[in-house]
Protein backbone atom coordinates (compact mmCIF):
# COMPACT_ATOMS: atom_id res chain seq x y z
CA UNK A 1 0.00 0.00 0.00
CA UNK A 2 2.77 2.38 1.06
CA UNK A 3 4.81 1.34 -1.97
CA UNK A 4 2.00 1.92 -4.46
CA UNK A 5 1.25 5.33 -2.91
CA UNK A 6 4.92 6.24 -3.23
CA UNK A 7 4.98 5.07 -6.85
CA UNK A 8 1.85 7.07 -7.68
CA UNK A 9 3.31 10.14 -5.99
CA UNK A 10 6.64 9.75 -7.81
CA UNK A 11 4.93 9.28 -11.18
CA UNK A 12 2.61 12.25 -10.59
CA UNK A 13 5.54 14.46 -9.60
CA UNK A 14 7.61 13.33 -12.57
CA UNK A 15 4.63 13.88 -14.84
CA UNK A 16 3.99 17.35 -13.42
CA UNK A 17 7.63 18.35 -13.67
CA UNK A 18 8.13 17.28 -17.26
CA UNK A 19 4.57 17.30 -18.68
CA UNK A 20 2.82 14.06 -19.62
CA UNK A 21 3.42 12.30 -22.91
CA UNK A 22 1.73 9.24 -24.35
CA UNK A 23 3.19 7.54 -27.38
CA UNK A 24 2.70 4.54 -29.62
CA UNK A 25 5.13 2.91 -32.03
CA UNK A 26 4.25 0.48 -34.83
CA UNK A 27 6.78 -1.33 -36.96
CA UNK A 28 6.76 -3.56 -39.99
CA UNK A 29 10.16 -4.95 -40.95
CA UNK A 30 10.60 -7.29 -43.94
CA UNK A 31 14.28 -8.00 -44.29
CA UNK A 32 16.36 -7.27 -41.21
CA UNK A 33 20.16 -7.65 -41.50
CA UNK A 34 21.16 -10.69 -39.42
CA UNK A 35 24.40 -9.29 -38.03
CA UNK A 36 23.78 -5.56 -38.13
CA UNK A 37 25.05 -3.34 -40.94
CA UNK A 38 28.75 -3.94 -40.23
CA UNK A 39 31.09 -1.57 -42.09
CA UNK A 40 28.29 -0.05 -44.18
CA UNK A 41 26.73 3.32 -43.49
CA UNK A 42 23.22 4.66 -43.23
CA UNK A 43 21.74 8.07 -43.94
CA UNK A 44 18.62 9.50 -42.34
CA UNK A 45 16.80 12.08 -44.45
CA UNK A 46 13.73 14.22 -43.79
CA UNK A 47 10.96 14.36 -46.40
CA UNK A 48 10.35 17.92 -47.62
CA UNK A 49 7.61 17.43 -50.21
CA UNK A 50 4.52 18.56 -48.39
CA UNK A 51 3.32 22.11 -48.94
CA UNK A 52 2.38 22.88 -45.34
CA UNK A 53 5.00 21.14 -43.18
CA UNK A 54 8.56 19.85 -43.29
CA UNK A 55 10.19 17.14 -41.25
CA UNK A 56 12.29 19.10 -38.78
CA UNK A 57 16.09 18.83 -39.33
CA UNK A 58 16.59 18.65 -35.54
CA UNK A 59 14.29 15.59 -35.38
CA UNK A 60 16.36 13.90 -38.10
CA UNK A 61 19.52 14.79 -36.15
CA UNK A 62 17.97 13.50 -32.91
CA UNK A 63 17.17 10.08 -34.42
CA UNK A 64 20.70 9.79 -35.83
CA UNK A 65 22.27 10.73 -32.49
CA UNK A 66 19.99 8.28 -30.67
CA UNK A 67 21.30 5.45 -32.86
CA UNK A 68 24.98 6.35 -32.58
CA UNK A 69 24.76 7.03 -28.85
CA UNK A 70 23.67 3.41 -28.23
CA UNK A 71 25.86 1.77 -30.88
CA UNK A 72 28.80 3.87 -32.00
CA UNK A 73 29.89 1.24 -34.53
CA UNK A 74 27.03 2.38 -36.79
CA UNK A 75 28.03 5.13 -39.24
CA UNK A 76 25.18 7.59 -39.68
CA UNK A 77 25.92 10.15 -42.41
CA UNK A 78 24.72 13.67 -41.59
CA UNK A 79 21.67 14.80 -43.56
CA UNK A 80 23.12 18.08 -44.87
CA UNK A 81 26.48 16.46 -45.59
CA UNK A 82 24.72 13.80 -47.69
CA UNK A 83 22.40 16.09 -49.66
CA UNK A 84 25.30 18.49 -50.35
CA UNK A 85 27.57 15.63 -51.45
CA UNK A 86 24.86 14.34 -53.81
CA UNK A 87 23.53 17.71 -54.98
CA UNK A 88 21.23 18.03 -56.97
CA UNK A 89 19.83 14.50 -56.64
CA UNK A 90 18.26 14.68 -53.15
CA UNK A 91 16.63 18.12 -53.34
CA UNK A 92 12.82 18.24 -52.77
CA UNK A 93 12.34 18.45 -56.57
CA UNK A 94 14.63 15.55 -57.47
CA UNK A 95 14.73 13.14 -54.50
CA UNK A 96 13.39 9.69 -55.42
CA UNK A 97 9.93 9.00 -54.00
CA UNK A 98 10.14 5.23 -54.47
CA UNK A 99 13.09 2.83 -54.07
CA UNK A 100 12.89 1.98 -57.78
CA UNK A 101 14.09 5.55 -58.44
CA UNK A 102 17.49 4.59 -56.98
CA UNK A 103 18.08 2.37 -60.03
CA UNK A 104 17.86 5.39 -62.34
CA UNK A 105 19.98 7.44 -59.96
CA UNK A 106 22.96 5.09 -59.98
CA UNK A 107 23.00 5.17 -63.79
CA UNK A 108 24.71 8.52 -63.22
CA UNK A 109 28.33 7.46 -62.89
CA UNK A 110 29.43 10.20 -60.45
CA UNK A 111 26.46 9.35 -58.21
CA UNK A 112 27.28 5.64 -58.23
CA UNK A 113 30.92 6.43 -57.36
CA UNK A 114 29.97 8.75 -54.49
CA UNK A 115 27.54 6.23 -53.01
CA UNK A 116 30.18 3.50 -53.24
CA UNK A 117 32.66 5.85 -51.47
CA UNK A 118 30.13 6.44 -48.70
CA UNK A 119 29.50 2.65 -48.36
CA UNK A 120 25.81 3.46 -48.20
CA UNK A 121 23.59 0.50 -47.41
CA UNK A 122 20.37 2.02 -46.09
CA UNK A 123 18.46 5.25 -46.70
CA UNK A 124 15.93 6.02 -43.97
CA UNK A 125 13.26 8.58 -44.82
CA UNK A 126 11.54 10.36 -41.96
CA UNK A 127 8.24 12.02 -42.77
CA UNK A 128 6.12 13.94 -40.30
CA UNK A 129 6.18 16.85 -37.89
CA UNK A 130 5.34 17.99 -34.40
CA UNK A 131 2.44 20.42 -34.25
CA UNK A 132 1.10 22.52 -31.41
CA UNK A 133 -2.62 21.99 -31.01
CA UNK A 134 -5.01 23.89 -28.80
CA UNK A 135 -4.19 26.10 -25.89
CA UNK A 136 -6.08 27.63 -23.02
CA UNK A 137 -5.63 29.70 -19.90
CA UNK A 138 -4.52 33.25 -19.40
CA UNK A 139 -1.63 35.07 -17.80
CA UNK A 140 -1.18 38.67 -16.80
CA UNK A 141 2.24 40.20 -16.21
CA UNK A 142 3.12 43.48 -14.56
CA UNK A 143 6.12 44.92 -12.70
CA UNK A 144 5.14 42.82 -9.69
CA UNK A 145 5.41 39.60 -11.67
CA UNK A 146 3.11 37.25 -13.59
CA UNK A 147 -0.07 35.54 -12.42
CA UNK A 148 -2.14 32.98 -14.26
CA UNK A 149 -2.04 29.58 -15.86
CA UNK A 150 -1.57 28.41 -19.43
CA UNK A 151 -1.74 24.98 -21.01
CA UNK A 152 -1.27 23.67 -24.54
CA UNK A 153 -0.80 20.36 -26.33
CA UNK A 154 1.71 19.02 -28.85
CA UNK A 155 1.13 16.15 -31.27
CA UNK A 156 3.99 14.40 -33.04
CA UNK A 157 3.42 12.01 -35.94
CA UNK A 158 6.32 10.51 -37.85
CA UNK A 159 6.85 7.64 -40.24
CA UNK A 160 10.22 6.12 -41.02
CA UNK A 161 10.69 4.17 -44.24
CA UNK A 162 13.83 2.07 -44.65
CA UNK A 163 15.22 1.57 -48.16
CA UNK A 164 17.82 -1.09 -48.81
CA UNK A 165 20.21 0.51 -51.28
CA UNK A 166 21.68 -2.76 -52.59
CA UNK A 167 18.28 -4.38 -53.24
CA UNK A 168 16.60 -1.07 -54.24
CA UNK A 169 13.64 -2.05 -52.07
CA UNK A 170 11.74 -0.84 -49.03
CA UNK A 171 12.51 -3.20 -46.16
CA UNK A 172 10.66 -1.64 -43.28
CA UNK A 173 8.19 0.96 -42.02
CA UNK A 174 8.07 2.38 -38.52
CA UNK A 175 5.44 4.83 -37.41
CA UNK A 176 5.21 6.67 -34.15
CA UNK A 177 2.80 9.12 -32.65
CA UNK A 178 3.17 10.98 -29.38
CA UNK A 179 1.05 13.60 -27.72
CA UNK A 180 1.51 15.55 -24.56
CA UNK A 181 0.18 18.43 -22.53
CA UNK A 182 2.45 21.26 -21.39
CA UNK A 183 1.65 23.66 -18.57
CA UNK A 184 2.82 27.06 -17.42
CA UNK A 185 1.64 28.12 -13.98
CA UNK A 186 2.75 31.58 -12.93
CA UNK A 187 2.88 32.93 -9.41
CA UNK A 188 5.20 35.92 -9.76
CA UNK A 189 7.56 33.82 -11.93
CA UNK A 190 6.18 31.67 -14.80
CA UNK A 191 7.33 28.05 -14.54
CA UNK A 192 7.10 26.21 -17.88
CA UNK A 193 6.50 22.46 -17.57
CA UNK A 194 7.10 21.27 -21.11
CA UNK A 195 6.04 17.83 -22.34
CA UNK A 196 8.95 16.31 -24.33
CA UNK A 197 6.70 15.16 -27.19
CA UNK A 198 9.22 15.35 -30.03
CA UNK A 199 11.93 13.78 -27.85
CA UNK A 200 9.63 10.85 -27.01
CA UNK A 201 8.83 10.33 -30.71
CA UNK A 202 12.58 10.49 -31.47
CA UNK A 203 13.33 7.84 -28.84
CA UNK A 204 10.51 5.63 -30.16
CA UNK A 205 11.73 5.70 -33.78
CA UNK A 206 15.39 5.60 -32.70
CA UNK A 207 14.89 2.44 -30.60
CA UNK A 208 13.19 0.57 -33.45
CA UNK A 209 15.86 1.65 -35.96
CA UNK A 210 18.55 0.60 -33.52
CA UNK A 211 17.02 -2.88 -33.32
CA UNK A 212 17.06 -3.03 -37.10
CA UNK A 213 20.58 -1.72 -37.68
CA UNK A 214 22.55 -2.95 -34.69
CA UNK A 215 23.82 -6.44 -34.04
CA UNK A 216 23.80 -5.73 -30.30
CA UNK A 217 20.11 -4.85 -29.88
CA UNK B 1 31.97 73.92 -13.71
CA UNK B 2 28.44 75.11 -14.54
CA UNK B 3 29.46 75.79 -18.18
CA UNK B 4 30.79 72.28 -18.59
CA UNK B 5 27.60 70.87 -17.02
CA UNK B 6 25.44 72.91 -19.46
CA UNK B 7 27.58 71.62 -22.35
CA UNK B 8 27.21 68.03 -21.12
CA UNK B 9 23.44 68.44 -20.80
CA UNK B 10 23.17 69.94 -24.30
CA UNK B 11 25.36 67.15 -25.67
CA UNK B 12 23.12 64.57 -24.04
CA UNK B 13 20.02 66.24 -25.47
CA UNK B 14 21.51 66.29 -28.99
CA UNK B 15 22.63 62.70 -28.69
CA UNK B 16 19.18 61.66 -27.54
CA UNK B 17 17.54 63.52 -30.43
CA UNK B 18 19.90 61.91 -32.96
CA UNK B 19 19.37 58.43 -31.53
CA UNK B 20 15.58 58.94 -31.45
CA UNK B 21 15.56 60.12 -35.09
CA UNK B 22 17.74 57.18 -36.13
CA UNK B 23 15.57 54.67 -34.35
CA UNK B 24 12.43 56.20 -35.88
CA UNK B 25 13.98 56.21 -39.34
CA UNK B 26 15.21 52.62 -39.12
CA UNK B 27 11.92 51.52 -37.57
CA UNK B 28 10.07 52.87 -40.62
CA UNK B 29 12.53 51.39 -43.15
CA UNK B 30 11.86 48.23 -45.12
CA UNK B 31 12.89 44.79 -43.87
CA UNK B 32 16.03 44.02 -45.87
CA UNK B 33 17.39 40.57 -46.59
CA UNK B 34 20.74 40.16 -48.35
CA UNK B 35 20.53 36.50 -49.29
CA UNK B 36 23.51 34.51 -48.03
CA UNK B 37 24.13 30.80 -48.42
CA UNK B 38 26.56 28.09 -49.45
CA UNK B 39 25.97 26.19 -52.66
CA UNK B 40 27.57 22.80 -53.32
CA UNK B 41 28.95 21.86 -56.75
CA UNK B 42 26.70 19.48 -58.70
CA UNK B 43 27.50 15.77 -58.80
CA UNK B 44 27.02 15.39 -62.52
CA UNK B 45 29.02 14.33 -65.59
CA UNK B 46 29.99 17.66 -67.19
CA UNK B 47 29.05 18.37 -70.78
CA UNK B 48 32.21 18.58 -72.96
CA UNK B 49 31.57 22.22 -73.84
CA UNK B 50 33.19 25.59 -73.18
CA UNK B 51 30.42 27.98 -72.19
CA UNK B 52 30.57 31.75 -72.01
CA UNK B 53 28.36 33.31 -69.32
CA UNK B 54 27.19 36.89 -69.12
CA UNK B 55 25.56 38.10 -65.89
CA UNK B 56 23.88 41.40 -66.77
CA UNK B 57 23.57 44.13 -64.12
CA UNK B 58 19.85 43.24 -63.72
CA UNK B 59 20.96 39.74 -62.69
CA UNK B 60 24.19 40.42 -60.79
CA UNK B 61 22.56 43.10 -58.64
CA UNK B 62 19.12 41.58 -58.59
CA UNK B 63 16.90 42.76 -55.79
CA UNK B 64 13.22 42.59 -55.17
CA UNK B 65 11.32 45.42 -53.51
CA UNK B 66 7.82 44.99 -52.20
CA UNK B 67 6.18 48.09 -50.77
CA UNK B 68 3.69 47.48 -48.00
CA UNK B 69 0.11 48.37 -48.75
CA UNK B 70 -1.12 48.49 -45.16
CA UNK B 71 0.20 50.22 -42.03
CA UNK B 72 0.58 46.95 -40.13
CA UNK B 73 2.95 45.38 -42.64
CA UNK B 74 6.50 46.40 -43.45
CA UNK B 75 8.02 46.79 -46.90
CA UNK B 76 10.56 44.20 -47.97
CA UNK B 77 13.80 44.34 -49.94
CA UNK B 78 15.22 40.92 -50.87
CA UNK B 79 18.67 41.21 -52.47
CA UNK B 80 19.51 37.98 -54.28
CA UNK B 81 22.19 39.18 -56.76
CA UNK B 82 25.27 38.12 -54.82
CA UNK B 83 23.82 34.71 -53.96
CA UNK B 84 22.67 34.20 -57.57
CA UNK B 85 26.24 34.69 -58.80
CA UNK B 86 27.64 32.30 -56.16
CA UNK B 87 25.11 29.58 -56.95
CA UNK B 88 25.28 29.82 -60.75
CA UNK B 89 29.10 29.97 -60.76
CA UNK B 90 29.21 26.79 -58.68
CA UNK B 91 26.53 25.04 -60.74
CA UNK B 92 27.72 25.94 -64.25
CA UNK B 93 31.31 24.97 -63.39
CA UNK B 94 29.98 21.46 -62.69
CA UNK B 95 27.54 21.20 -65.61
CA UNK B 96 30.05 22.28 -68.28
CA UNK B 97 33.69 21.33 -68.84
CA UNK B 98 34.78 24.97 -68.86
CA UNK B 99 33.06 28.26 -68.11
CA UNK B 100 34.27 31.68 -69.29
CA UNK B 101 32.85 34.78 -67.59
CA UNK B 102 32.34 37.53 -70.14
CA UNK B 103 33.37 41.06 -69.19
CA UNK B 104 30.81 42.75 -71.42
CA UNK B 105 27.39 41.95 -72.85
CA UNK B 106 27.47 39.83 -76.02
CA UNK B 107 26.84 41.94 -79.14
CA UNK B 108 25.34 40.33 -82.27
CA UNK B 109 27.98 39.97 -84.96
CA UNK B 110 30.91 40.22 -82.53
CA UNK B 111 32.26 36.73 -82.01
CA UNK B 112 33.67 35.54 -78.69
CA UNK B 113 36.53 33.21 -79.66
CA UNK B 114 36.95 29.80 -78.07
CA UNK B 115 33.46 29.32 -76.62
CA UNK B 116 30.79 26.92 -77.89
CA UNK B 117 27.88 29.06 -76.71
CA UNK B 118 26.91 31.93 -74.43
CA UNK B 119 24.37 31.69 -71.63
CA UNK B 120 22.59 34.80 -70.38
CA UNK B 121 20.37 34.27 -67.30
CA UNK B 122 17.70 36.75 -66.15
CA UNK B 123 15.40 36.77 -63.13
CA UNK B 124 12.01 37.66 -64.60
CA UNK B 125 9.96 37.50 -61.43
CA UNK B 126 10.32 36.93 -57.72
CA UNK B 127 7.40 36.45 -55.37
CA UNK B 128 7.43 35.77 -51.67
CA UNK B 129 4.91 35.03 -48.97
CA UNK B 130 5.33 35.25 -45.24
CA UNK B 131 2.91 33.89 -42.62
CA UNK B 132 1.53 37.41 -41.98
CA UNK B 133 0.26 37.44 -45.58
CA UNK B 134 -1.16 33.93 -45.83
CA UNK B 135 -1.83 32.70 -42.26
CA UNK B 136 0.03 29.53 -43.29
CA UNK B 137 3.08 28.73 -41.15
CA UNK B 138 5.47 28.69 -44.10
CA UNK B 139 7.76 31.28 -45.72
CA UNK B 140 7.97 30.85 -49.48
CA UNK B 141 10.03 32.29 -52.34
CA UNK B 142 9.18 31.64 -55.96
CA UNK B 143 11.43 32.76 -58.81
CA UNK B 144 10.97 32.71 -62.55
CA UNK B 145 14.14 32.72 -64.64
CA UNK B 146 14.52 33.41 -68.34
CA UNK B 147 17.57 32.01 -70.07
CA UNK B 148 19.05 32.93 -73.41
CA UNK B 149 21.50 30.60 -75.12
CA UNK B 150 23.45 32.33 -77.87
CA UNK B 151 26.02 31.28 -80.46
CA UNK B 152 29.58 32.65 -79.98
CA UNK B 153 28.58 35.59 -82.24
CA UNK B 154 25.49 36.26 -80.11
CA UNK B 155 22.85 34.81 -82.43
CA UNK B 156 19.92 33.23 -80.52
CA UNK B 157 19.91 29.44 -80.14
CA UNK B 158 17.25 29.00 -77.48
CA UNK B 159 15.24 31.02 -75.00
CA UNK B 160 13.29 29.38 -72.22
CA UNK B 161 11.72 29.99 -68.82
CA UNK B 162 12.42 28.01 -65.67
CA UNK B 163 10.80 28.29 -62.25
CA UNK B 164 12.20 27.56 -58.81
CA UNK B 165 10.65 27.36 -55.38
CA UNK B 166 11.89 27.38 -51.81
CA UNK B 167 10.11 27.27 -48.51
CA UNK B 168 10.86 27.12 -44.81
CA UNK B 169 8.41 26.56 -41.96
CA UNK B 170 8.00 29.12 -39.18
CA UNK B 171 9.02 26.61 -36.55
CA UNK B 172 12.62 26.46 -37.82
CA UNK B 173 13.75 30.05 -37.36
CA UNK B 174 13.46 33.05 -35.11
CA UNK B 175 12.99 36.04 -37.41
CA UNK B 176 11.20 36.84 -40.68
CA UNK B 177 14.53 37.87 -42.24
CA UNK B 178 16.26 34.59 -41.36
CA UNK B 179 13.33 32.59 -42.70
CA UNK B 180 13.09 34.57 -45.96
CA UNK B 181 16.87 34.09 -46.40
CA UNK B 182 16.59 30.33 -45.93
CA UNK B 183 13.59 30.13 -48.29
CA UNK B 184 15.61 32.08 -50.89
CA UNK B 185 18.60 29.74 -50.48
CA UNK B 186 16.24 26.77 -50.96
CA UNK B 187 14.80 28.45 -54.07
CA UNK B 188 18.33 28.98 -55.46
CA UNK B 189 19.27 25.35 -54.78
CA UNK B 190 16.03 24.32 -56.48
CA UNK B 191 16.88 26.51 -59.49
CA UNK B 192 20.26 24.76 -59.75
CA UNK B 193 18.63 21.33 -59.46
CA UNK B 194 16.03 22.21 -62.08
CA UNK B 195 18.65 23.55 -64.51
CA UNK B 196 21.05 20.63 -64.04
CA UNK B 197 18.35 18.01 -64.59
CA UNK B 198 16.40 19.62 -67.45
CA UNK B 199 18.95 21.55 -69.54
CA UNK B 200 19.63 18.70 -71.96
CA UNK B 201 15.93 17.90 -72.32
CA UNK B 202 14.95 21.24 -73.88
CA UNK B 203 14.26 20.60 -77.60
CA UNK B 204 16.33 23.47 -79.13
CA UNK B 205 19.19 22.64 -76.72
CA UNK B 206 19.14 19.00 -77.85
CA UNK B 207 19.48 20.16 -81.46
CA UNK B 208 22.32 22.50 -80.45
CA UNK B 209 24.09 19.69 -78.54
CA UNK B 210 23.84 17.45 -81.61
CA UNK B 211 25.35 20.21 -83.72
CA UNK B 212 28.22 20.40 -81.18
CA UNK B 213 28.66 16.59 -81.45
CA UNK B 214 27.72 16.14 -77.81
CA UNK B 215 25.77 12.93 -77.19
CA UNK B 216 22.49 13.57 -75.34
CA UNK B 217 23.14 12.40 -71.78
CA UNK B 218 20.42 10.84 -69.62
CA UNK B 219 20.63 13.62 -67.08
CA UNK B 220 17.56 12.87 -65.06
CA UNK B 221 16.47 9.79 -63.17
Amino acid sequence: MKYSLLTTLTLTTACLLSGCVTSTVDEMIYNEPVEGIGESSVVILGRRHSSNYETEPDFVLCVGEHITSYDNSITVIGELEFINALYPWFEPRTAPLHPEGLEQLVLQEPVARKIADLKLEYIIWLDGSTERSGGSGSMACSLGGCFGFGTWAHDANYEATIWDFSDRAAVGHISTSASGQSYMPAVIVPIPIIAPVQGTACDGVGDQLLEFLSSEY
Amino acid sequence: MSRSMTFARRYQQHLFAVLLSLSLLTGCGPATVVVEGRFPPPLIEPLPLKLGVWYGPDFAQHEFFDESTTRGQSSWVVKTGQAQILMWNSLLAGVFDEVVHLKSAPVPGQSIPGVDGILVPHVSQLQYTIPKHTQVKVYEIWMLYRFELLTPDAQPVAEWDMSSYGKTPTAFLQSDQEAVNLAAVMALRDAGANFATTFTRIAPIQAWLQAQNVPAPGSSP
